[in-house]
């Protein structure tokens, strides 16, 4: 469990703004931040990583003091388990995927971890390119592995996907959610993604001007009741024409678009822009092979 | 959109599908998912639930509807009527409260339906939601 208080009165463009951080985090769950950019997504990461103090707090991990800015305690990033992905790859591009894997091993820390990364994460192919030949999606999954070289017991991922199209990141949510599992990790994401977020979270945090503003299930935060459709999708109202007593919206789903119809008391509350889930019962849609 | 709050009277499952029966201020209500209480916990007797139908699903009836496939008819009178060139929308004043439909305005003509026709209003089976 992770526990963390944390006060910190950050700068930016607009202003002063006070981050006021206090939640906790089980074991094991995968929790994503959300909230809009200038929140303080970033910083809580930073801030857990070790590479940024607060101005006040305390952070424990499994009931070991991190920091605590009273008695002092502070533990060197390095010290903190902490395997953290980030938007850009990062990785040494004179080194193959494989030896850039091997560099991040600690001195004298078995190799086998590397090969079980390299299996479970599928780099086997891969295992003697530059990063130079790969794809984006490509070079996010060596970034991942490697993150995870060091077995942290926490994960940490800042927006690592939203560089990548929707079918290599779904790809990408498959591996995370993968290793997740594997290596009994806690992780934090950030993502703006509600789809993603849906997919993969335990649980939500939502940030806005530093302060937790909503936390929950992402069916709770995003109040999205359980309906037990089965023929759900979230996707964004691209189009909204009213037409006698209904709606008709156009929406993309994905790469798709798609057109729904919704009654009044649906369409009314929507906008152009929003990012809505659509479902329907799994008896209706009718199927023809394509391919 | 139609919500109704009622309570599981009785599930009957078989593999993957389970029919629900819901009992709706003292009217039985049926709707079949694909899901289990495995799957989906709060299938359970007893268990207050939502049932959720669209207005576009909702069937009208006149007259005797005993030889008719449907499982979810509810009895009422058209409360509001308005017409459009295409489609009309009802509400329907019925047991378990208000109904919206929307069906064509040449049903509307053919059938006669004026504020305070007697009407069933009926649902498929397999067209309602539920949640917890």
């Amino acid at each position: 469990m992770i526990e963390i208080a944390i006060q910190k009165i950050l700068t930016s463009a607009l202003g002063e703004m006070s981050l006021d951080i206090n939640t906790t985090i089980e074991k094991g769950n995968l929790v994503t931040i959300y909230g809009k950019s200038g929140a303080g997504k970033t910083t809580i990461l930073r801030i857990l990583a070790g590479l940024l103090s607060p101005d006040k707090g305390e952070i424990k991990v499994n009931g070991i003091t991190w920091l605590n800015t009273i008695n002092g305690i502070n533990l060197k990033p390095q010290k903190r388990k902490i395997g953290f992905v980030f938007q850009d790859y990062a990785l040494f591009p004179n080194m193959n995927v494989k030896e850039n894997l091997l560099f991040a091993l600690n001195k004298g820390q078995d190799t086998k971890i590397v090969n079980h990364l390299i299996e479970i994460i599928e780099l086997g192919e891969l295992q003697n390119r530059k990063p130079e030949t790969l794809s984006g999606g490509q070079k996010q999954r060596v970034a991942l592995a490697r993150a995870l070289v060091q077995k942290p017991s926490i994960l940490m991922l800042d927006e690592p996907l939203s560089a990548l199209d929707s079918e290599i990141r779904f790809k990408l949510q498959q591996y995370i959610l993968t290793v997740h599992k594997e290596y009994k990790l806690t992780t934090l994401l950030i993502s703006h993604d509600i789809s993603e977020i849906l997919r993969m979270s335990d649980k939500v945090l939502e940030l806005d001007n530093g302060k937790i503003i909503r936390q929950g299930t992402p069916n709770e935060v995003f109040n999205y009741k359980e309906l037990n459709a089965k023929f759900q999708f979230t996707g964004t109202i691209i189009d909204i024409v009213k037409q006698d007593f209904i709606f008709i919206l156009t929406i993309r789903i994905g790469k798709d678009l798609v057109k729904v119809v919704a009654d009044e008391s649906e369409g009314e509350q929507l906008l152009i822009g929003d990012k809505i889930l659509v479902s329907s019962k799994a008896f209706n849609p009718v199927i023809n092979k394509i391919g | 959109m139609n919500i109704l709050k009622g309570n599981i009277e009785k599930l009957t499952i078989s593999g993957s599908l389970t029919l629900i029966g819901i009992n709706v201020n003292n009217i039985g209500m049926s709707a079949i998912v694909i899901d289990t209480p495995k799957t989906a916990p709060y299938l359970k007797t007893g268990n207050t639930i939502t049932v959720v139908f669209k207005e576009t699903e909702v069937i009208i009836c006149k007259g005797n509807t005993d030889k008719i496939s449907l499982r979810n008819k509810f009895e009422g009178v058209i409360e509001t009527l308005e017409s459009n060139e295409l489609l009309s929308k009802l509400k329907i004043k019925t047991t378990v409260g208000n109904i919206s439909s929307i069906i064509t305005t040449n049903a509307v003509k053919q059938l006669n339906l004026e504020v305070g026709t007697e009407v069933t209003a009926m649902i498929k089976t397999n067209e309602i939601m539920i949640s917890e």
